[in-house]
C-alpha cells in the first residue's frame, strides 16, 4: 500500500522489466537468479507474473490465440510439446469458470472494448492459465463492483499454494477482507517505510496516511 | 472551385458510357494543368499515341461502342503519359510500364487448368481470364429471378429493384499471358464489368485478382475497371483482393454512383504486383447515404501500392467512414495514399471520418500518405488522421510480460494490424484465404530480415 506516486507501480513494472524504466543500481535476485540480467520474457518464464493496472488493447489479435501463445512458450521453456487450439480450448475451459468469464470472451480481440471489470478479470485469466511462484497484482480491484472483485478473489484465492506468492498493490481494505494478507507493507518515496498486519490497512481505512507517516 | 467542375456531373442525367469519357478527360485536364512546360500540353504524347493506336488495333469492331471509343482516342490526343511532374502520380513510378513492350492480348487464353474457385461454397462465380469471360469455368446457376450476370462487351452484374442476392458473386480474375524476365514484353489485359443495382436491391461483389498457379513471377499488366451504380436504398458489399505476380502492374479503376439511402462497402486486400495502383472514385447522388472503405496494402518487397481515392458528398446527412492501413516491410518497398474527401456546400450534417495508419518494418521503407478534406458545408462532422510508425511498445511489452518472445510478438502485432481491415471482409472462406495468403507473405520476410 501506500499514496499515489509512491512508486509502487513503477516497482512492478521495473520487475516485470518496463521498456520505460531503466535501473541504475541495486539488484534483484528472484529464485537464485539475478532478474535485471533477464529479458522481460524470460522473467515471465522464470515464474514471474505482473497484472496490468491498465492493460493495454491488441486489436487483431485473438484472446485466445494470445493466451495460447502465451502457454507454448511455457511448455516450450518446460520442454513439453506445444498443445494445438483444441487441446488448449480443453486446458483452458476449466479456468474460464474460475474467474466467471463465458467463453464468447475468447473470440474478442484481447482487451479491446473490454469494460474495466472484463479487463481485470482477464488478468487473472492469463494468471490463472500461465501460472506464477510470484505473482505480482497491480490494483486489481480498482474499478472492480462488488460481484467481480469476489469472483477475482475468489479465483487468487484457488491458486494460492505453500510454493508461490502473491504480492497485491491496493489502496482498500476491502481486497484484504477477501484475500487475506500475510504482511503488508507500505511504500513511501519509493522505499518500504512500514511492515505489519492487516491492522496497519485497518489503521489507514480510519485515519488515512498520516497515521503511518507520524509514528 | 474544383467542386463546381464537379457539381454538373451530378445533376446531368448521363449515361454510363458518357461518364467515364467525361471521368477521363477531367484527368487528363488535370494534367495538363500541373504539368509546367505550356507546351506539352499542345503536342500529343508519342508513347501515348503508340499505345492508343496498339490497343485500337487490338479490338475487334463494335458498332455500339465505335462512337464512345472515338471519343476516348480524341481525349487522349492530349492526354501525356503521367510523369511524376504531375500530383497524382507525384509518389508513383510507372516508367516500369512506359518501358516495356506492351501487347494486347487479343484472344481468350487456352486454359489447360481450371482455376480454384472454392468448390464447397458454391458462390455465383464467373471466371474472367485475361479480361475474356470463361463461360465453361463459371456457374451461375443459384441466382435469383431476374439477376443477370454475363458478358457481351463488358461484364454485366445487373440486380433488379428489390431483389436481395444472398450469396455474393465471386468474379476471379486470372491472369494468364505473361512475359519471362529480360524479355520486356508485357501483356496487358482490360477486363470491364459494370454492376448495377436497382432500388432497394443488395448484393455483395467479391473481386479477386491472381496470376494463372504458377505464374507467380510473370511479368503482365492488369488494367481493370469495375463500375458501379446503386439505386436508392439498395446496398453493395464489394470485396477487393488483388494478389497478382510481383512483376506486374496493376491498374485498378472502381468507380461508385449512390443514390440516395444506399449502402456502400469496400473491404480491399492489396498484396500483389510490381506496380498497385487503385482509383477509386465515390460518389453520392442523394441524402442518408453510407459509404464504408476499409483498405489494407501490403508490400513485401521491391512494389508501389498506391491508394488515390476520392469521396465526393453533395446532399445531407451522408455517411462516410475510410480506414487504410499498410505495411511497407522491404527496404525498396512503397506504399502511397492520397484520400480525398469532398464535403461540398449542400452536403449539411456529413458524418465523415478518415483514418491511415501505416507500418514501415524495414529502414528506408517508404509511404507517402496525402490525407485531405475539403470541406464547405458547415454543419458537419468530420474527422481524419494519420499515423505512421513501427510497432507499438507497450502492446510488445504485453507479450513479452507474458514469456512470448519478440520475433513471435512481433508477427502477431504486424499480421494483426492488417486483420483489422481483413476481419471486414464479409465472407469467412475469402476471409481466411486472405489471412493465410497474408500471413505466407509476412513469415517470408521475417525469415528474410533474420539472416
Amino acid at each position: 500500500m501506500g499514496k499515489n506516486g509512491s512508486g509502487k507501480s513503477t516497482f512492478s513494472k521495473v520487475l516485470a522489466g518496463h521498456p520505460d524504466y531503466e535501473v541504475t543500481g541495486g539488484s534483484v535476485v528472484f529464485k537464485g537468479e539475478s532478474l535485471l540480467d533477464m529479458e522481460p520474457e524470460e522473467r515471465s518464464l522464470a515464474g514471474l507474473f505482473m497484472s496490468f493496472q491498465s492493460p493495454v488493447e491488441i486489436p487483431g489479435v485473438n484472446n485466445i490465440d494470445f493466451l495460447n501463445m502465451a502457454y507454448n512458450a511455457r511448455r516450450r521453456k518446460l520442454g513439453l510439446p506445444e498443445l494445438g487450439p483444441i487441446e488448449f480450448y480443453a486446458y483452458l475451459f476449466p479456468k474460464l469458470e474460475l474467474v466467471n468469464m463465458k467463453s464468447d470472451f475468447l473470440n474478442r480481440n484481447v482487451n479491446e472494448g473490454f469494460s474495466g471489470g472484463e479487463r481485470k478479470r482477464n488478468e487473472i485469466l492469463q494468471l490463472a492459465v500461465l501460472g506464477a511462484e510470484l505473482a505480482i497484482l497491480d490494483e486489481i480491484d480498482s474499478g472492480l463492483d462488488i460481484d467481480a472483485l469476489q469472483d477475482v478473489a475468489k479465483a487468487v484465492n484457488g491458486m494460492l499454494t505453500p510454493k508461490n506468492a502473491v504480492l497485491m498493490i491496493t489502496h482498500y481494505l476491502r481486497l484484504l477482507e477477501f484475500i487475506k494478507p500475510t504482511f503488508i507493507h507500505i511504500m513511501e518515496n519509493g522505499r518500504i517505510v512500514k511492515t505489519g498486519d492487516i491492522s496497519i490497512a485497518k489503521t489507514l481505512e480510519k485515519e488515512g496516511y498520516k497515521a503511518i507517516s507520524a509514528t | 472551385m474544383s467542386a463546381s467542375a464537379i457539381t454538373p456531373q451530378i445533376r446531368t442525367p448521363i449515361t454510363v458510357k458518357a461518364k467515364i469519357k467525361h471521368k477521363q478527360k477531367q484527368k487528363s485536364m488535370s494534367f495538363s494543368l500541373s504539368t509546367t512546360p505550356i507546351t506539352q500540353a499542345s503536342f500529343s504524347d508519342p508513347f501515348v499515341l503508340q499505345l492508343a493506336e496498339t490497343l485500337e488495333d487490338s479490338l475487334s469492331p463494335s458498332v455500339s461502342l465505335q462512337k464512345l471509343r472515338d471519343s476516348s482516342s480524341e481525349s487522349l490526343l492530349s492526354t501525356s503519359w503521367p510523369s511524376r511532374k504531375d500530383e497524382p502520380f507525384r509518389f508513383t513510378d510507372t516508367s516500369f510500364i512506359r518501358h516495356s513492350q506492351i501487347i494486347p492480348i487479343i484472344k481468350p487464353p487456352q486454359l489447360d487448368y481450371s482455376p480454384s474457385i472454392n468448390e464447397d461454397t458454391l458462390l455465383p462465380n464467373l471466371v474472367i481470364a485475361d479480361g475474356f469471360v470463361l463461360n465453361s469455368m463459371s456457374n451461375l446457376s443459384n441466382l435469383p429471378d431476374g439477376v443477370y450476370v454475363g458478358a457481351h462487351d463488358m461484364t454485366v452484374v445487373y440486380v433488379p429493384a428489390g431483389v436481395k442476392v444472398e450469396n455474393p458473386i465471386h468474379l476471379k480474375y486470372v491472369s494468364v499471358e505473361g512475359g519471362e524476365e529480360g524479355s520486356k514484353k508485357l501483356p496487358v489485359s482490360n477486363p470491364r464489368v459494370f454492376v448495377v443495382v436497382e432500388e432497394g436491391g443488395e448484393v455483395g461483389i467479391i473481386e479477386e485478382f491472381v496470376s494463372k498457379e504458377g505464374n507467380d513471377d510473370k511479368y503482365y499488366w492488369a488494367n481493370p475497371v469495375l463500375e458501379v451504380v446503386i439505386g436508392k436504398g439498395a446496398k453493395v458489399r464489394h470485396s477487393y483482393v488483388q494478389s497478382q505476380s510481383l512483376n506486374s502492374a496493376h491498374i485498378k479503376w472502381t468507380a461508385v454512383r449512390q443514390e440516395a439511402a444506399s449502402t456502400y462497402e469496400l473491404v480491399e486486400v492489396s498484396t500483389g504486383g510490381k506496380l498497385s495502383r487503385h482509383n477509386l472514385h465515390v460518389q453520392q447522388l442523394g441524402p442518408d447515404t453510407a459509404t464504408e472503405l476499409s483498405t489494407f496494402h501490403l508490400s513485401v518487397g521491391d512494389q508501389t501500392q498506391d491508394l488515390h481515392s476520392r469521396l465526393i458528398l453533395d446532399h445531407p446527412r451522408g455517411h462516410s467512414q475510410q480506414l487504410h492501413k499498410c505495411i511497407v516491410a522491404h527496404s525498396q518497398g512503397q506504399a502511397v495514399f492520397d484520400g480525398n474527401v469532398k464535403v461540398n456546400r449542400y452536403a449539411q450534417q456529413t458524418d465523415a471520418g478518415q483514418l491511415t495508419r501505416s507500418l514501415l518494418l524495414e529502414p528506408r521503407a517508404t509511404v507517402n500518405v496525402k490525407p485531405n478534406l475539403q470541406i464547405i458545408a458547415d454543419d458537419v462532422k468530420c474527422s481524419h488522421g494519420a499515423a505512421i510508425s513501427d510497432l507499438e511498445e507497450t502492446q510488445l511489452f504485453y507479450f513479452l510480460a507474458r514469456g512470448i518472445d519478440l520475433e513471435t510478438a512481433r508477427k502477431a502485432l504486424v499480421f494483426s494490424f492488417g486483420a483489422e481491415v481483413i476481419e471486414r471482409l464479409p465472407n469467412s472462406f475469402m476471409q481466411k484465404q486472405v489471412e493465410s495468403h497474408v500471413k505466407g507473405l509476412l513469415s517470408s520476410t521475417f525469415k528474410g530480415s533474420s539472416n
